[in-house]
């Protein structure tokens, strides 16, 4: 669907931020945790970007520019104070977002929805693996199958993300 | 180098990124790109964080429905349980939620989410004989599904049709000899109101008395009138069972009695199990606490169905 469409139902419907959420998810949080020091900081930093921009929804106007550029926008100034608070003094300016950082972040964000499209099982041991950080044991024990066969999913599943990427 | 050796070599890198090691070990050049994507990897987000925001910005949008157990869960028994799985994924976009495999790889037990709804199953073992079902299963599309549940090995029953009951449904029976009534409704459906995504469909040689039992034994209700065709018999009842619906219609044509088994959760096992027995159940076992956190009691009704009575332990 067309993105001003989009932004124009959402705008009318707040409910129907649901379909700008999907489609930007991943580029604001991969923006975010290159930016930041952990995942609980990327979460809150991408929590609290969303909450802005639904807030101030209604204030977007359509002037071409995609919604992404806005959001990445709000990252940065999100990203800034985060680590104007943490200092207490010294200037931390908004980053101007160069564009290399948003084809790093594009890419990153890209990666997440190649994730979301491999096969449930590789998914599955994907997100066990690298965001629950669990080890191969521990997958294993939880699923029900043999050390070689989680190690042989994660493999499989990183070659279809390689396919995938590289396509 | 052997593919082995390789996934195991990918696997220690993997292990030496997540811990944040140095890399002292040599990799194989063949995985230089994999271990690109896999240092990227750790920076993907959590599914559930996305989830629990997305509730958060939008907490009055109605997403897909969430699965919980209700009263009525089918229990399949059949023979090759992860294949019944993998086509009910291909149908249905079942989630699987549960699997625990036997040391020879068969299924003790397993449950998938459709929609609202949950299924059980198991392999079937000299204890658990395979059994089939009957399904009424609400879908997005029948005929797409239909259509999907053909090329996942189901034959057609009937094709898909518009009923006069407000539905349009079809019919196929898996190669585990199921019943699977694919069906969406059609007065702003897919779900019909006061139904679950799927409900259990007995058509018992006697159905008055399949009724009269699920009657006296649980409490069912009647959820609607009783439609019964001109010889007098049940062509089509719908009961109400706590949470649940259960539905039934005599035997006949190629609709012919199969043996079900359903797990009923309930508040007090013990007191439906006295009951259920004094509506002609037979006992298989009686009330006993599991070690899977619920009591639950095995009774088999007068026509072979399985019922686990169960109450959760708090």
């Amino acid at each position: 669907m067309d993105e001003r469409l989009l932004i124009e139902a959402a705008q009318k419907d707040a409910s129907r931020f649901a379909d700008l959420y999907e489609a930007n998810f991943n580029r604001v949080y991969a923006f975010v945790s290159r930016r930041v020091g952990n995942r609980q900081e990327a979460q809150d930093l991408t929590s609290e970007v969303f909450h802005k921009a639904l807030a101030n929804l209604k204030r977007f106007e359509w002037r071409g520019a995609p919604f992404a550029a806005w959001l990445y926008r709000m990252a940065a100034n999100a990203v800034a104070d985060h680590y104007q608070e943490k200092a207490r003094e010294g200037e931390f300016p908004t980053e101007e977002i160069s564009d290399d950082a948003m084809a790093d972040a594009e890419r990153r964000a890209s990666l997440g929805q190649c994730v979301d499209r491999l096969p449930k099982d590789q998914r599955r041991v994907i997100v066990m693996r690298f965001v629950e950080q669990r080890s191969i044991r521990e997958i294993a024990e939880d699923l029900g199958k043999s050390e070689g066969a989680i190690k042989q999913l994660q493999w499989r599943a990183m070659q279809n993300l390689r396919a995938q990427m590289h396509a | 180098m052997p593919e082995r050796d390789l996934i195991d070599q990918f696997d220690q890198a993997i292990d030496a990124l997540l811990s944040g090691r140095p890399e002292t070990a040599r990799f194989d050049p063949e995985l230089a790109t994999a271990l690109v994507i896999a240092a990227d990897l750790r920076d993907l987000p959590d599914p559930n964080f996305k989830a629990r925001l997305k509730g958060e910005l939008m907490p009055t949008t109605t997403e897909a429905p969430v699965a919980t157990r209700h009263s009525v869960v089918p229990y399949f028994v059949v023979q090759g349980a992860a294949d019944l799985i993998d086509f009910l994924k291909a149908t249905f976009d079942a989630t699987e939620l549960v699997r625990f495999p036997r040391p020879d790889g068969t299924l003790m037990h397993a449950a998938v989410s459709i929609g609202d709804s949950i299924i059980e199953m198991g392999d079937s073992s000299p204890q658990y004989k395979s059994l089939a079902f009957g399904i009424h299963i609400y879908v997005a599309d029948c005929d797409a599904a239909h259509k999907r549940a053909l090329a996942a090995g189901a034959i057609s029953l009937h094709e898909p049709m518009d009923q006069e009951y407000g539905e349009r449904s079809s019919a196929v029976k898996d190669r585990f000899g199921n019943h699977w009534y694919i069906a969406t409704w059609l007065e702003g459906g897919p779900v019909r109101p006061g139904f679950r995504t799927i409900t259990p469909y007995f058509h018992p040689v006697g159905a008055d008395r399949l009724l009269n039992f699920i009657e006296d034994a649980f409490g069912a209700t009647e959820f609607e009138e009783v439609h019964r065709s001109p010889d007098g018999k049940i062509a089509h009842a719908t009961l109400q069972v706590g949470d649940s619906l259960i539905e039934l219609g005599e035997a006949h044509g190629q609709w012919q009695s199969m043996k079900m088994q359903l797990h009923l959760y309930v508040d007090d096992c013990d007191a439906v199990y006295a009951r259920a027995v004094r509506a002609g159940a037979t006992t298989v076992e009686p009330p006993a606490d599991r070690p899977y956190g619920e009591r639950n009691a095995w009774v088999n009704d007068p026509f072979g169905n399985h019922w686990f009575i169960a109450t959760p332990k708090a």
